[in-house]
């Protein structure tokens, strides 16, 4: 039965605060410039955008994460700390009002790591259970990719590439010299030379040509790159390499299947993912003793969203012919250094659309 | 908003260029009060208020329907009428304002030619300096567009409505997306354009607002305004050929050369309308075909009773 919405709101503010969540708040009216720094011109051109008196670019806020983790770094370093929100965020859609109402999740701070994926979900399902919604739960792990990548020892620039555009796209190319091609010879001779000689004979070269720094790049990054070009030209992953990733990609099932899918590969490859499959094992080990139902569970290789934000457990509830999820979020352990903590800090959250759950008109 | 109202540049070369074509076509704009004006008329044409705006502000306008029609360029509708299709329609190309839309990176970037060396360096440069590469710009959705299609995420957008070739010289920015004509300011900056760097070529355009406000009036007279353009530029492409001849012309031989005969074939002097690139083809044609003079003069104007662009406008409008 469909809530009305302020229902909604009070029975997720119960809810949350029975799970120890502390309800707070951040202010609408937000500084751009964190939201841009992170997530550059896609989040930039979703933003509702004023610049006050003193010329600073604000917006109103489009999440809570990054002012949550903000607050947390300038107020409440050194413990574990639950926040819950709830409340209007605001972006550009083409597909619907630009202002709706979010509730977030962060959990910052908790080492148990596992057992912090494993609560989160758990209230993820009390939340849809609460307003009524009847999704598909689909898990994806970004540790197994990485721990795949770098076991693979794939070359640095094809592993970004995969890390910005995801498993699906793996560029199985060599690496091409691109704008450099006409400098063939040169990146030839540089293969193998002394990276500190090619680097100062290359800086000096430019100097030469009396090209000096202009537009933040230094003679010595541009050397860098040609070091870079002719080190990785002409080399892309080897077949063994695309096979494996091919195979690794189209694993899904149950958490247990997966799990086991994975090993098997791994062994099969002669590749070291032990330490990645074993959170993997412990957090559906977790699952299953708070009692999670394991049936309404999709895990999935492939699904990963957004790998260079997020790095481990990801979720997401989707269904009713929607391409968008009702609930998502993840673990991403690099934003709060990101964002000028001292250190990497422990973070698993998640957002919840209550407009992508049924309301009474 | 009866009357039909006309953008026109407010300054520099558009202006010029919009002036003299305007005036080449018998209906000289002119500004009542000098040229601190905003407003003005049209000689010769009642119903018409001209209104001189930059070239961005007449891109607004017409997207919002508070003018009619205007002169403008493509980069700026391209830049700032995000569903274009549906608010405006091109009229006509101008034959000026010719320019291109750029990327262009500092010349003392050697390992940089294409789009994909731009992405490289974008990702490189984030994780060297922790921060994002700045392209300083007008053209905020041209450039998010250009850069979303090849692939480069890892950068920012600095806003810059003037002299955005000095930034990266400045320090805020690292690369820019400009405009160019000559490519000359870019040289002097010391930037270059990579090989695939060209967003748009550009060129000012008449264009018209589906959205404004059509009365009877404005229509009448953007009628009459296509009718006297399109006059001008017949008469502009066309020379007019008289000569004898004993038989009529044949069809073939006027189409062969895209000729034609504007007052069909009733006297013994035979009138010829025909591309001005053709005459001595078709001179050389009649003579064989038997005339013994053929004369050739310009038109000022070949005005006719067809007007195929309010045609389109009509159609567009409703």
């Amino acid at each position: 039965m469909p809530l009305s919405r302020n229902r909604q709101e009070t029975e997720l503010a119960a809810l949350f605060a029975r799970h120890g969540y502390v309800p707070s708040d951040v202010p609408i009216l937000q500084p751009a410039e964190a939201f841009v720094e992170l997530s550059g011109e896609d989040i930039r051109r979703r933003l509702f955008l004023v610049t006050d008196e003193a010329g600073e670019e604000m917006c109103l806020r489009p999440e809570f994460t990054i002012p949550a983790a903000q607050a947390y770094i300038a107020k409440g370093l050194g413990r574990p700390l639950d926040l819950a929100f709830i409340g209007p965020v605001f972006r550009q859609r083409a597909d619907g009002p630009g202002e709706f109402v979010q509730a977030s999740l962060e959990s910052f701070g908790r080492a148990d790591i596992a057992a912090a994926d494993a609560d989160l979900l758990a209230i993820a399902m009390e939340t849809e259970a609460a307003l009524g919604g009847s999704f598909t739960i689909r898990i994806g792990d970004v540790g197994l990719t990485s721990a795949l990548i770098s076991a693979l020892k794939i070359p640095p620039s094809i592993a970004r590439k995969i890390r910005q555009n995801g498993l699906h796209r793996t560029e199985a190319k060599p690496a091409t010299a691109n704008g450099l091609s006409s400098y063939q010879g040169v990146l030839a001779a540089l293969q193998g030379a002394d990276p500190a000689e090619a680097r100062a004979f290359v800086k000096d070269l430019l100097s030469i040509a009396g090209l000096k720094a202009v537009g933040g790049r230094t003679p010595a990054e541009i050397a860098d790159r040609f070091l870079e070009k002719a080190r990785d030209t002409g080399v892309g992953l080897n077949d063994e390499q695309a096979g494996i990733i091919d195979q690794f990609r189209t694993i899904s099932g149950t958490l247990q299947g997966v799990a086991r899918e994975v090993q098997d590969l791994a062994r099969a490859a002669s590749l070291d993912l032990s330490a990645a499959i074993a959170r993997f094992e412990d957090r559906a080990a977790l699952f299953d003793k708070k009692g999670l139902d394991a049936k309404r569970m999709t895990a999935s290789t492939a699904f990963a969203r957004n790998l260079d934000y997020y790095t481990g457990f990801v979720f997401e509830f989707v269904g009713n012919g929607m391409d968008k999820p009702a609930i998502a979020g993840g673990r991403y352990d690099g934003l709060l250094r990101r964002l000028g903590a001292p250190q990497d800090i422990p973070a698993v959250g998640c957002a919840i659309w209550l407009e992508r759950f049924g309301s009474a008109a | 908003m009866s009357k039909l109202i006309i953008g026109v540049p407010s300054k520099g070369r558009l202006q010029e260029n919009t002036f003299g074509f305007f005036s080449r076509a018998g209906m000289s704009l002119v500004r009542a009060r000098g040229d601190r004006d905003y407003r003005g008329v049209v000689e010769g044409i009642d119903d018409i208020e001209v209104a001189f705006l930059s070239a961005s502000e007449i891109a607004g306008e017409l997207a919002r329907g508070s003018i009619h029609m205007g002169v403008t360029g493509e980069d700026l509708l391209a830049e700032g009428v995000p569903d274009r299709e549906q608010k405006i329609v091109m009229l006509a190309p101008l034959g000026f304002g010719f320019a291109n839309v750029v990327v262009a990176v500092p010349e003392a970037w050697i390992d940089v030619r294409t789009m994909a060396d731009v992405e490289e360096v974008a990702a490189a440069f984030h994780a060297r300096h922790h921060r994002r590469m700045r392209v300083a710009t007008k053209y905020i959705n041209l450039t998010r567009r250009y850069f979303s299609t090849h692939g480069v995420s890892d950068y920012r957008i600095v806003e810059s409505h003037g002299a955005t070739e000095g930034a990266p010289a400045a320090g805020t920015a690292e690369l820019v997306v400009d405009i160019t004509t000559t490519g000359a300011t870019l040289a002097a900056n010391g930037l270059k354009v990579i090989d695939d760097g060209t967003i748009l070529k550009s060129e000012a355009n008449l264009v018209a607002s589906t959205v404004a406000d059509w009365s009877a009036e404005a229509r009448e007279a953007a009628r009459q305004v296509f009718f006297r353009i399109a006059g001008e530029e017949n008469g502009r492409k066309l020379r007019e050929i008289r000569t004898q001849l004993a038989a009529p012309v044949e069809q073939a031989t006027l189409d062969q050369f895209g000729a034609s005969l504007p007052f069909g074939t009733g006297s013994r002097v035979t009138i010829i309308h025909c591309p001005a690139r053709n005459v001595g083809a078709l001179a050389d044609a009649l003579t064989r075909a038997g005339a013994q003079a053929v004369t050739v003069s310009a038109l000022a104007y070949v005005f006719r009773s067809e007007n195929p662009v309010f045609d389109r406008l009509s159609a567009r409008i409703g």
